[in-house]
């Protein structure tokens, strides 16, 4: 941490702030310039608020050097994370994972047909809602654990991995046999104490960033998961809230290569959620894959014209099927399978 | 005297300051040991003043007191570092990273 003295600090303030830092534990190298002192705070700590020194008098800025996190950081683990699923299935290596499916399970129907056409287009792993965070009360709210069985069902029979999402603690031990990876939705990622428990499952997470957080905030919650002992976290980029309203989110592309210098963990794009138009899903699929993410997570109906939630984000099996085609040809651009 | 004849003469004073600047270490090694059994904080900043200021008043240029202060305020850390390690060696080993991001 370096903390910039105003240029007419006295020396007591500064005497001041380096007895501060020497009470935090750091050890301080001063430079006193003809105008300007600085002063290099070195040590260990990573949980401190560098604002405890921006209100002593004479300090003009704080800037901190290290990252809050550790588990999380690329220093960490800097060969990167491979996530192992079954099936031999890998995300964070070589191949790009895709994750398909509908939003919610509806019908043993929908979900066979979706299973059947997404793994035929290539995907690995199955998507599904049981339990739906809906903005609104009264719609759809999911089908709840006949879901989570139809989802299993219709995984084994067509080959695919299952994931779908956990609202709270109480739905882990019910869940625990019928899915592959647990997925936390944005409005929960910083939900810690359903954080914390997953910390405890040696199953993987997938996180979903935020609707209005910083790549830090979804570093952190992550360090939450990995401080439990679960050290499978796939991250994702699904959007966040800006003041652009044509797409139901602002998909942010560079959060990819962000996340992949700050952190050793594999990121996942959603573009579905991340534009919510039907239209923009395939452009932003093809520009996450080559900008490098590491697995994608999109909405396909059979019928999305008559799906009970996010039918205009979902794609068509025939769409989805062409995607799949295009981004076979762009994933070697960026030395990488799908 | 050329370019080569004012190096020669550098290399013959770096001989003495590095002799000397081991010398002022070694003192901060027995001091460290004997405020090891004390309870002596390591950072005293009165002491420190005092230091700046001899140097100050002994400063015969053409240096300016700012510049020597300087030289002296890198001096001092590594002091300081000495009397750290010598006071808790075990606790203390490989203790002086700069915050960014190492590992345990």
């Amino acid at each position: 941490m370096i903390v910039a003295m105003w240029e007419n600090a006295t020396d007591d303030q500064i005497q001041e702030v380096t007895n501060h830092l020497v009470k935090m534990g750091f050890a301080v190298h001063r430079t006193t310039g003809a105008r300007q002192s600085v002063l290099a705070a070195v040590g260990r700590r990573i949980d401190f608020d560098t604002r405890e020194l921006e209100v002593l008098p004479g300090v003009q800025t704080v800037h901190r050097i290290s990252a809050p996190y550790k588990l999380a950081g690329r220093t960490w683990r800097p060969e990167g994370t491979v996530v192992r699923l079954p099936n031999g299935v890998e995300v964070g290596g070589k191949q790009v994972v895709v994750m398909a499916g509908p939003c919610s399970v509806e019908s043993s129907q929908q979900i066979f047909a979706a299973a059947e056409q997404v793994s035929k287009a290539g995907a690995k792993v199955l998507r599904g809602g049981a339990f739906k965070p809906r903005s609104s009360p009264y719609t759809f709210q999911g089908l709840g654990l006949d879901a989570l069985k139809l989802l299993r069902e219709a995984g084994d029979r067509y080959g695919l991995l299952v994931i779908s999402e956990v609202m709270e603690i109480s739905q882990i031990d019910a869940m625990m046999p019928y899915i592959d990876i647990f997925q936390v939705g944005a409005r929960n990622m910083q939900n810690f104490n359903l954080l914390r428990e997953l910390g405890k499952i040696r199953k993987p997470v997938l996180l979903k960033r935020g609707i209005a957080a910083t790549i830090e905030e979804l570093l952190l919650s992550a360090e939450y998961v990995m401080s439990g002992g679960n050290y499978d976290i796939i991250l994702c980029e699904r959007g966040i809230r800006t003041f652009e309203t044509y797409t139901r989110n602002t998909l942010d592309i560079s959060a990819i290569p962000v996340v992949h210098k700050l952190s050793h963990l594999p990121i996942t794009s959603d573009p579905s959620h991340g534009t919510g138009l039907r239209d923009k899903v395939a452009p932003m699929a093809r520009a996450s894959v080559a900008a490098g993410a590491d697995a994608l997570l999109i909405e396909v109906h059979p019928s999305p014209d008559d799906a009970l939630s996010d039918g205009a984000q979902s794609l068509f099996p025939q769409q989805f099927a062409e995607l799949m085609e295009q981004l076979r040809i762009i994933a070697p651009a960026v030395d990488r399978t799908i | 005297m050329d370019i080569a004849d004012w190096r020669r003469k550098i290399d013959e004073l770096d001989r003495r300051l590095v002799e000397l600047i081991n010398q002022r270490a070694e003192c901060a090694h027995e001091i460290g040991k004997l405020k090891r059994n004390s309870e002596m904080p390591i950072y005293e900043p009165d002491r420190e003043k005092i230091v700046f200021d001899n140097i100050a008043r002994h400063n015969p240029g053409p240096l300016s007191n700012i510049e020597l202060r300087q030289i002296y305020e890198r001096l001092i850390d590594v002091m300081r570092q000495i009397q750290r390690d010598e006071m808790a060696p075990e606790t203390n080993a490989g203790s002086d990273h700069t915050e960014l991001g190492t590992n345990d």
